[in-house]
């Protein structure tokens, strides 16, 4: 069985160099992220995974839906993803096209997670050396989370960079056992 | 477990001082499927191949698959707290052991852990558990006996140090027994050994644990143990890990033998995890490289030179070469030996030791087949005195299985041929022998002078052993100077011949057995 994302790759790729012919990429990921959150509403995802339901009236109804809010291509794309039987993995194809739009531009997104809420130099003078470390600019988005007892958690992409005062207490009690 | 308070304090006073507290950078992932102790990982984009994965509540895993969005990895022990959706970590080491002489005497698991009750084991050090070969240059040719104390092995099919001689045969035909009668015999041989158990009964472990116990063989011995309840990956793992303890000693100028009992298990423990990996199943639904899994871990036993055990310790140890012997055991199913396992380790091996059940069943243990057993470099490193007198029993046995067979349809036959009909019972006959009762060299050398010699012709067959067990008691009593000498030297001079045929005509003469 092939993986989601695997699937939903080609998808996105297609998608993104359309877009980028267009000159189009933030619409597109509006357009897609919008779908995604139509997609997988309860109701509807029950209605659309129906197999009972001919694949006419699920594009009728997604087209009633979302109609106004997407482009001609987008539109096609609704229809296509219902012909296919793939409109199950349309939130992958979301975030894959956002991955790809965020290597293009030279971004990537990061989380921040801190203890307290922290000041605003604090978080210009970390988003200046994440961005010299990972030579790409930094679309943050700052959580707190008093769980983490001090210090933060820094998630950009795969990468976790760990100085909360919890994850040292782990490590400690790892080293303790070892 | 017992452990004095003070050692405990004064671990983690040690502990706590040298722990670092800095953040660390580490790659994570999320687990998206768990399936019999294989997991699917999201992310890890820095993953490498071999490397561990840390789970949570301190469980690690072993990354074996890396594909484009997933990374496939099989647990190491218990998987089943583990969900969809944990986070996991990479480590950036690749899998450890603990390697050393404070493993001899101890049972551990595939990982190292003590399982014997016998508390904690201090090692110093750890080693990684892949390693490569030695390369040509490194070697040295087998040249020193590895004496099993079994008079078939040791005279036909003579084994080196350095080499690797395969012990195949059927289910209950003894393989275990001749590896461990091996084990038991290098007491004062200047031999560590270690037994690799896997997929075995722990009864059936734990019985091998207590008999090289009460053999006092366990002062030199480390059991590796996967049994059958282990996880796939441990009884993959595990004879990977006894190597590593095995070369410990090897690179250090030492002799090591070690046993993997069996192989077989461990080849379908790999078919398992691949399997359930999705890899391509081949021949017997076996993964392509089921070849490569036994010949890169039977190349590592090995005979290694001067130079570079002097390269190794860093001039620590000089002109002294390390071995590492190892005795891999193959269960075949109904004396199948083109099965795929079989002749792959067939090939990779340096000759083996075929074990039949018709044999055993005929009361002749251990059950070797002469005509097929072979070692294909044993010869160079056989005690001399052995190789002298053992030549003729090969021949003999060989000459009788021709005849006996052609003899079944004729009914008087000439004296010659029944003459070497009788030759060949004899030596049938004497070359049973007990379990956990290896002969010395110089004891195995009386009897096959004797055999040789012509001594034994007119000893009944069923008194053939019995005259053996008194002609070692006679000798002991009466001739120590000269066993001893033979023991020492292991060679047989003319002196000595002469003063054993005396020895032995005695024996006869006093008709003790």
């Amino acid at each position: 069985m092939a993986e989601i994302s695997t699937i939903a790759r080609p998808y996105s790729t297609g998608i993104f160099s359309l877009a980028k012919e267009d000159k189009k990429l933030s619409e597109w990921s509006d357009m897609l992220k919008l779908m995604a959150s139509f997609i997988n509403h309860e109701d509807v995802f029950s209605f659309v995974s129906n197999p009972k339901i001919i694949d006419s009236e699920k594009e009728k109804l997604l087209v009633d839906l979302m109609g106004k809010e997407l482009s001609k291509e987008g539109i096609n794309l609704l229809k296509l993803l219902v012909e296919n039987k793939r409109l199950s993995i349309i939130s992958t194809i979301s975030s894959i096209f956002d991955e790809l739009k965020d290597a293009d531009q030279g971004t990537i997104e990061a989380e921040l997670v801190f203890a307290t809420k922290p000041s605003k130099i604090e978080i210009e003078d970390l988003i200046k050396s994440l961005e010299k470390k990972f030579n790409k600019k930094i679309e943050a988005n700052i959580k707190v989370d008093e769980e983490i007892i001090g210090g933060s958690i820094i998630h950009v992409g795969d990468t976790v960079i760990d100085a909360s005062v919890k994850g040292q207490l782990l490590n400690l009690a790892y080293n303790l056992k070892a | 477990m017992q452990l004095s308070t003070s050692e405990i304090s004064e671990l983690i006073k040690n502990r706590i001082k040298d722990f670092s507290i800095s953040s660390e950078a580490r790659t994570q992932g999320t687990v998206v499927s768990v399936t019999d102790g294989i997991v699917r990982i999201h992310g890890l984009s820095n993953v490498m191949s071999g490397e561990m994965i840390e789970f949570p509540n301190n469980t690690f895993g072993l990354a074996l698959n890396l594909e484009r969005d997933s990374v496939g990895a099989v647990i190491l022990g218990d998987y089943e707290h583990i969900s969809e959706g944990d986070v996991c970590k990479c480590t950036g080491k690749i899998l450890e052991v603990p390697v050393g002489p404070e493993l001899i005497g101890r049972v551990v698991d595939a990982l190292g852990n003590p399982i014997d009750g016998k508390g904690p084991v201090k090692t110093k050090e750890t080693d990684k558990l892949e390693k490569v070969a030695p390369g040509v240059i490194d070697r040295k040719s087998v040249s020193q006996p590895v004496q099993t104390g079994l008079k078939s092995v040791d005279s036909m099919v003579p084994i080196g140090r350095g080499q690797r001689e395969l012990i195949i045969g059927d289910r209950q035909t003894g393989k275990t027994a001749v590896a461990v009668d091996a084990i038991i015999n290098q007491k004062g041989q200047d031999m560590k050994c270690i037994y690799v158990a896997i997929g075995q009964k722990a009864s059936t472990i734990m019985n091998v644990v207590r008999k090289l116990e009460e053999n006092g063989a366990m002062e030199y011995t480390t059991v590796v143990s996967a049994s059958a309840s282990d996880s796939a990956a441990l009884q993959f793992l595990a004879p990977y890990a006894g190597c590593t303890m095995g070369e410990y000693f090897r690179d250090r100028g030492e002799d090591a033998l070690i046993v993997y009992d069996d192989l077989t298990k461990q080849a379908i423990a790999y078919r398992q995890i691949s399997l359930l990996l999705r890899r391509p199943p081949g021949r017997e639904a076996y993964p392509g490289d089921v070849f490569y899994i036994h010949s890169r871990l039977l190349e590592r036993a090995a005979r290694v030179s001067e130079e570079y055990v002097e390269k190794f310790t860093k001039g620590k140890v000089k002109g002294k070469t390390g071995s590492l012997t190892a005795l891999p055991v193959i269960e075949t199913a109904a004396g199948d030996v083109s099965a795929f396992v079989p002749t792959n380790v067939i090939s990779i091996t340096d000759g083996q030791i075929f074990l039949e059940s018709d044999l055993f069943n005929a009361g002749i243990r251990p059950a070797i087949n002469a005509g097929i057993s072979v070692s294909r470099v044993g010869g160079a490193a056989q005690t001399k005195v052995i190789k002298k007198l053992g030549g003729g029993v090969r021949l003999a046995l060989a000459q009788y299985r021709e005849l006996a067979a052609f003899a079944q349809f004729a009914s008087d036959l000439d004296e010659a041929t029944r003459k070497q009909l009788e030759r060949g019972k004899m030596f049938t006959e004497l070359m049973k022998q007990a379990q956990y009762a290896p002969l010395t060299v110089s004891n195995m050398a009386v009897t096959l002078f004797a055999a040789n010699k012509g001594y034994l012709d007119d000893v009944p067959t069923e008194k053939v052993l019995s005259f053996e067990k008194e002609l070692h008691g006679f000798m002991a009593s009466k001739y120590k100077t000269l066993i001893d000498n033979i023991e020492k030297t292991a060679v047989l001079v003319e002196d000595d011949e002469k003063k054993l045929t005396k020895a032995i005509e005695d024996f006869k003469a006093s008709n003790a057995f």
